[in-house]
């Protein structure tokens, strides 16, 4: 299956997706975000790279697409300062699996 | 708690044989969820490890394409990057893990990283390109594979919340209702019996 992939997030970094030939989506201010990335979602990438910054303010949106399949919502590092979302995530969800945090455990 | 069934025989037939199946279920879910732990632990370091090495790695492309940009003024760098030469190809196939299944990506690459002529760009915009072209492997790997922390984590707290279920819930409540059966059973066999000796007590008499 062929699959499509999308950046989202802030337009400065989205330039650099650009270049690879990555089709990108700049975050609009006009629209609500969440909609913005659920519209990415419903059009079939299989892969969204969306950054920090963003993907903070439609976490709700990511949690709810992390347990299924497709799409892959990758989490990137934006500029400034770093927030640690998905780490985060990733926490919780093994906290959640096994009980026990193996992530702070180990570093 | 106690089932609500009557006391006979034929019921108490049904439930053992519920019982034996939830036991099976119950080794093979547990089984189930042995694995997807191994599964889980073994990835977990490597998506950990994975994550803080982008994290780091793209902080600092980032910030040398930043400065490239403002070098070059943000025009000129978005005019020059507006027709990428270079084209990705991304497949997905599934991988069955204990039946869970997870995406696998494979990436074809065509065409080269850089766009433009390099008569207006600045070399720094190169670097940070050629760079940021060495990253995106990582970055497709990452995708694979903290999705399938997700899932499997996901999978596991599913499988834990049957086998509890199982375990703390159904079986002890069949085992509960086999023995009440049991009972109410030979309480009926006893009283019958007494009744029967009275029944004779009396017509001895006579």
């Amino acid at each position: 299956m062929k699959a499509k992939i999308a950046a989202f997030g802030e337009k400065d970094i989205m330039l650099i997706f650009k270049a690879i030939g990555i089709e990108v989506f700049p975050a609009s201010k006009n629209l609500r975000l969440e909609e913005q990335l659920e519209k990415l979602i419903k059009e079939g990438y299989a892969v969204i790279f969306i950054t920090e910054n963003v993907a903070l303010k439609a976490s709700a949106l990511i949690k709810k697409y992390m347990n299924k399949t497709l799409p892959s919502i990758v989490v990137i590092p934006g500029l400034g300062k770093k927030e640690n979302f998905a780490v985060d995530l990733l926490r919780q969800a093994v906290v959640r699996a096994m009980g026990v945090d193996l992530f702070a455990e180990n570093g | 708690m106690l089932l609500n069934v009557n006391p006979t025989r034929m019921e108490l037939l049904r439930i053992k044989k519920r019982l034996k199946i939830a036991q099976r279920g119950h080794k093979l879910l547990k089984d189930k969820q042995d694995e997807l732990l191994r599964q889980l632990l073994s990835m977990i370091e490597e998506v950990k490890n994975l994550r803080t090495e982008i994290e780091n790695k793209f902080q600092s492309i980032l910030e040398g394409f930043m400065l490239a940009k403002a070098k070059m003024g943000p025009f000129q760098t978005e005019q020059e990057l507006v027709s990428p030469v270079k084209e990705i190809n991304v497949s997905i196939t599934e991988k069955n893990i204990v039946s869970v299944k997870v995406p696998v990506f494979e990436k074809e690459v065509s065409g080269e990283m850089i766009p433009y002529g390099f008569l207006n760009t600045s070399g720094e915009t190169d670097v940070s390109l050629i760079k940021f072209e060495k990253f995106l492997e990582s970055l497709f790997s990452l995708a694979e594979k903290e999705k399938a922390v997700h899932l499997l984590a996901n999978q596991i707290e599913e499988t834990r919340r049957r086998v509890n279920a199982l375990e703390y819930k159904l079986m002890p409540d069949l085992d509960e209702t086999i023995n009440f059966i049991t009972m109410k059973l030979e309480e009926t066999e006893r009283s019958s019996i007494v009744r029967l000796m009275k029944v004779k007590d009396i017509v001895r008499k006579h």
